[in-house]
């Protein structure tokens, strides 16, 4: 059995939720062939060829895949199926990008966001927005798979030495373009694999009280969250927003500050190991998720709790 | 330009939902249903595109069974122009519906496909990418913004790390995201209209699909149970707490 | 209230069961409509109210309506809400389609009512005096007036108001004393009307006044009232809003409650008298006001389940999320599993649907042309519900506790928006005169026979329901028996003005809650059928059958005080002499 896991990265480093979707891979057991697909990307190969387990580094660095198209990256990964009874990616907006047209050009199902598996071809998966979880069974030859990656702890990505292989084939769809991408920069982590995490809701009030969450995550060294309505209110970018339609974490330790707690929110970030809430109302649904409440007025706790750490 | 538009029943958004007590799937018995509020944005801006006159006709399609011409009324309240119900008991997975799909795209030959990106029900998040790679058409997807130019799609992506501008040619999929734009409320006059604009049914045979699902529901449980912890006073307990208690500090 | 949900199940119950919604419109003719797209229709009307309306139910609390010197600026967002729900045709549902309207049934339009009464009653107040408006211009203006006003006021681009009461002429309106004087082919009218609803506000474009008026040789008393309408904008030739019109807003009143709704004193003539034209014939004006009166009274009392439905939504979400009982576990649970708290809730719960089932059965009468069953059902739906809806309230805020009293958790406002509504559109007592008076007396007791026979046989169906039915199946019957010794008792008096006077709320009252449980009663039995046929859901039907069980058991059995009150007559009323006070 050979597990195909497609690498998650910008063609200078690799993402560590690649290291989560490993662990999920390991636990289906097999060998582990790695690919990376992008353009100037060897640096990546190099360091995913050091992840113990991984048994050979696919290297696929062409200028087609520099933006991880959906369109070029599914015909490469159908070209490379052969010999893999499953292929794995990263619940990432690249992974849920692509995969999908590998299984429908492959004749097989996909099954999204799996969050544990139970055998080779068994696994469970959240539906209804994580109101209910799915045991699901697949007959497909080959299985396709995204990886929630905060259902798996990331594996050391170290120590090993697997060969690399380089990939010649070329996908190029002329149909679609790359226009232009406007990333967020910063030095802080990412929010899908932060340690800590300090989100804010409607309660911040606008934008530049967001700053208060920044200094207490830069403290924490820690990630900035923010609520689907801190997000439509404005107050900050749509990357930040967690929950059902926005990403999902489970850090260390999540601060929800003027967090309401609606059940969408509730189902991005309720399983973080620790949970602490600052809500003025002592009603919030916040509450009823976290280990530590404290009812009180933000602006009075949040520098306070600052000055404290 | 033709827009198809595929929209799903599911629960209603509102609604909480319930694991059957042997385990089998969630309870649907007599819960709420409704549009699927991604397609909710989809047929929302088929109807814009419609009303700045780039797009010509809006047609919406729903596979299941007769319960869900509600939905396909709904978005002809909206303004979508015509409507297909693909009549089918069985529970179609995504690939199957995407190949029936695909079948509809051949029949009517529309330029783009505007869809949600998932159903709040399986959020599966990939019969769009999968009826894309189907028809070879490029696709879009977690579209917050788009325009259309002549034969070209230009759409921008909420994705994880901010946002991507791609162009598209034409015939493409789009999968909207929520920010798209707010879905409009039906109005009364329109849905009078909904009720003698066509609606026709069509079975999977006559498409040439087989449904079949390689895929099997094992079982259906609830989430762990999170219980709620304690209230502390003040910050110097809430510290204290998190530095001796769980060790987080 | 922002978490408002329409009770869409309920209200097709009642539609399909009750009213026979599709044998009406087959009735009346309407091919296209039944009870699927009213399934549609009521839905779509859902979002709008708690997407758009609900959530400025609590603004126009809150920031009430100001006068300045563009007039009265209404509360902030109210605007756009109009704009929503004009746009959204909503306006014109029940209007005939030869002014633009949609001619779909009455009772429909009062099921989608209910959603903008349980919102945002201040908001809905609006539409609600454009509809008397339009009433009255299609039934008596001529036809200019219905081609230059009715369009607009029927598509919600306009709106209208009812200009009737004055400092010295409320419930008597045979003391108006607002002038009409001819004026070429207007007249001018001068003099100052109170508790004018929506009287001024920046909305829409042009507000149409119906105002009553007195004309220099009219007759004194209610056969010298002529009915006016006086446009806040006169129309250029094109029917367009142009020139200022001599009237005006002056002051807005501070009230207990409906605080969005502005009530304007309204002036006419202070620069020389308002230009007004005349509706149907001079002198004939409160005569023309009682031809919109059914309606008008019934869209009262639909506030009053409106406003309850809110109250009950409100104080059944608490009451599932105030946590305050304690286990021997120490594990705590919320105050919905005490039994006051229970027993409260299905007072509430059985109360309005109670109040539904009447609201919709009461108004498919007109579209069945039912007149004699329609008059006689009018007072007991605007006394009747409005009278037990400032009960629900109450208990709105009493599941709230201490919370109920403080303004924040909005049970409070549900209570004070409710208590007007047995005062306006004629009082409790005027609706009770009106019951007893021309709706039993004038007829010899004949329609409210018709009715009793009715319940009759609808009880006896009740009475072979198999299970928990025994002793709601007694109360039913008792209280049917009530009814008819009530009658009975009221003919017997006829010629005692002072019995009859004195006795009528309380007759009008066991009126009400005789028809609240007849009509749950029928539903019981229409439930229990559906769920013998296996139709349905049956969570639903089987609660329905509990929730007419409990106001059979618990709420019917007042009508035997209520009978008590009424055979004791007038004596002790009226006993004292007035120095006695």
């Amino acid at each position: 059995m050979t597990i195909l896991v497609i690498a998650e990265h910008d063609n200078a480093e690799l993402k560590p939720a690649t290291l989560n979707t490993l662990a999920a891979a390991q636990q289906i057991g097999g060998d582990i062939e790695l690919l990376v697909a992008g353009f100037n990307c060897q640096a990546v190969a190099d360091s995913a060829a050091g992840i113990p387990g991984v048994t050979k580094v696919l290297l696929a660095d062409n200028a087609a895949y520099e933006h991880e198209l959906a369109e070029n990256i599914s015909k490469l990964i159908v070209a490379l199926v052969s010999g893999h009874s499953h292929i794995l990616a990263s619940a990432t907006t690249n992974g849920k990008n692509y995969l999908p047209r590998v299984a429908a050009l492959l004749d097989v199902n996909q099954l999204s966001d799996v969050i544990a598996i139970e055998s080779a071809d068994t696994f469970q998966r959240p539906i209804y927005a994580g109101n209910a979880i799915a045991t699901v069974k697949t007959d497909d030859v080959v299985k396709l798979l995204t990886i929630r990656g905060t259902a798996f702890d990331a594996v050391v990505d170290t120590g090993g030495s697997a060969a690399i292989e380089t990939v010649s084939e070329v996908c190029d769809n002329g149909n679609v373009r790359f226009i232009k991408e406007e990333l967020a920069k910063s030095d802080r982590p990412e929010l899908t694999t932060a340690g800590v995490i300090v989100a804010g809701g409607r309660g911040m009030g606008n934008a530049e009280n967001f700053d208060m969450l920044y200094e207490l995550a830069d403290k924490l060294g820690g990630a900035v969250g923010a609520s689907r309505a801190a997000v439509d209110a404005g107050f900050v970018p749509n990357d930040l927003q967690i929950g059902q339609t926005g990403k999902v974490v489970a850090p260390d330790l999540y601060i929800a500050v003027g967090i309401s707690g609606a059940i969408q929110h509730l189902a991005g970030m309720k399983d973080s190991k620790v949970i602490v809430a600052i809500n003025k109302d002592e009603e919030a649904p916040i509450f009823s998720v976290a280990d530590y409440g404290l009812v009180a007025d933000l602006f009075d706790a949040l520098p306070e709790l600052s000055t404290q750490i | 330009m033709k827009i198809l538009v595929p929209v799903k029943r599911v629960i209603d958004y509102n609604v909480k939902v319930h694991v059957k007590s042997d385990n089998s799937d969630v309870d649907l018995a007599n819960v709420k249903m409704a549009m699927n509020p991604f397609c909710e944005i989809a047929v929302e801006q088929a109807v814009r595109l419609k009303e700045a006159g780039i797009a010509s006709e809006v047609i919406v399609v729903s596979i299941g069974d007769k319960s869900c011409q509600e939905q396909i009324r709904t978005a002809l309240a909206l303004g979508a122009d015509r409507g297909i119900q693909i009549d089918t008991d069985t529970v179609t997975d995504s690939l199957s519906a995407a190949k029936l799909l695909k079948a509809v795209v051949q029949e009517e030959q529309p330029q783009l496909v505007i869809m949600g990106k998932q159903s709040i029900d399986t959020d599966n998040n990939q019969a769009g990418q999968m009826l894309a790679a189907l028809l070879d058409y490029p696709q879009g997807t977690f579209v917050s913004d788009m325009s259309v130019e002549s034969d070209k799609v230009q759409i921008v992506r909420e994705v994880d790390g901010g946002l991507q501008t791609l162009e598209l040619d034409l015939p493409a999929i789009v999968t909207v995201d929520l920010r798209l734009n707010d879905p409009r409320y039906a109005s009364l006059p329109n849905i009078m209209k909904a009720k003698r604009k066509p609606l026709a049914v069509k079975t999977p045979a006559e498409l040439g699909v087989e449904l079949n699902n390689k895929v099997t529901l094992v079982a259906v449980n609830p989430p762990a149970d999170r219980q709620a912890g304690i209230k502390v006073a003040s910050v110097d307990e809430l510290v204290e707490k998190l530095k001796n208690e769980v060790k987080v500090l | 209230m922002n978490d408002y949900k329409h009770p869409l199940t309920d209200v097709e119950f009642v539609l399909n069961e009750l009213v026979q919604f599709d044998d009406l419109c087959v009735g009346a003719g309407l091919d296209e409509v039944n009870a699927e797209l009213a399934s549609v229709i009521l839905t779509e009307a859902g979002k709008l109210g708690s997407g758009v309306l609900a959530p400025l139910n609590r603004t126009g609390d809150e920031l009430h309506p100001a006068i300045g010197e563009n007039g009265v600026a209404e509360t902030k967002g109210f605007a756009e809400a109009y704009q929503a729900y004009v746009e959204g045709g909503w306006a014109t549902l029940t209007a005939a389609e030869e002014f633009g309207g949609q001619n779909l049934p009455n009772v429909l339009g009062t099921a989608v009512n209910e959603v903008w009464q349980t919102c945002n009653i201040s908001f809905a107040l609006c539409p609600l005096l454009s509809q008397g408006a339009i009433e009255s211009i299609s039934h008596h203006g001529s036809d200019a007036l219905k081609e230059h006003y009715l369009p607009k006021l029927v598509s919600g681009e306009w709106t209208g108001t009812m200009n009737l009461t004055e400092a010295g002429a409320g419930t008597d309106l045979a003391a108006v004393s607002t002038k009409a004087v001819r004026d070429g082919d207007h007249y001018r009218i001068t003099g100052q009307k109170v508790f004018i609803t929506w009287g001024d506000h920046q909305m829409t474009d042009n507000i149409v006044h119906l105002v009553l008026a007195r004309l220099p040789d009219a007759p004194a008393g209610v056969k010298g009232i002529s009915l006016f309408i006086v446009p806040k904008f006169l129309l250029d030739e094109n029917g367009n809003p142009a020139e200022r019109n001599d009237v005006a807003a002056v002051s807005l009143e501070h009230k207990m409650g409906i605080h969005g709704s502005p009530t304007c004193v309204m002036s006419f003539g202070d620069n020389g008298g308002a230009v007004g034209y005349l509706v149907g014939e001079e002198h004939n004006g409160l005569a023309y006001m009682f031809t919109m009166m059914n309606h008008a009274r019934q869209a009262v009392g639909l506030q009053g389940l409106g406003v309850s439905e809110a109250s009950y939504q409100l104080a059944l979400q608490f009451a599932k999320d105030r946590i305050q009982g304690t286990k021997k576990d120490g594990s705590r649970y919320p105050i919905i599993r005490f039994a006051d708290v229970r027993r409260m809730l299905m007072q509430m719960k059985s109360g309005t649907e109670a109040m539904r089932a009447l609201c919709l059965v009461a108004a498919a009468e007109a579209d069945r042309d039912n007149s004699a069953r329609l008059e006689l059902l009018t007072p007991i739906v605007k006394g009747w519900v409005t009278e037990f809806a400032q009960e629900l309230t109450s208990l709105g805020i009493q599941i709230h506790g201490g919370m109920g009293f403080v303004e924040e958790t909005g049970a409070a406002q549900y209570y004070r928006d409710a208590r007007i509504l047995p005062i306006y559109e004629g009082t409790t007592g005027v609706q009770a005169l009106d019951l007893v008076g021309r709706k039993t007396l004038m007829n010899g007791g004949e329609s409210l026979q018709a009715l009793l026979d009715e319940m009759a046989a609808d009880i006896s169906a009740f009475e072979a329901l198999s299970g928990d039915f025994t002793l709601a199946a007694q109360q039913c019957r008792t209280s049917l028996d009530n009814g008819i010794a009530a009658r009975q008792w009221l003919l017997d008096t006829a010629a005692d003005r002072n019995a009859s006077a004195s006795a009528c709320v309380n007759f009008m009252m066991l009126f009400g809650f005789l028809c609240g449980g007849w009509l749950m009663a029928k539903s019981a039995v229409k439930a229990q059928a559906k769920l013998e046929a296996g139709e349905g859901d049956p969570a639903f039907l089987q609660s329905k059958l509990v929730t007419a069980r409990f106001y059979c058991e618990h709420v019917m059995p007042r009508t035997q005080s209520y009978l008590a009150s009424v055979i004791a007559g007038g004596e002790s009323i009226m006993a004292l002499d007035e120095e006695q006070f």
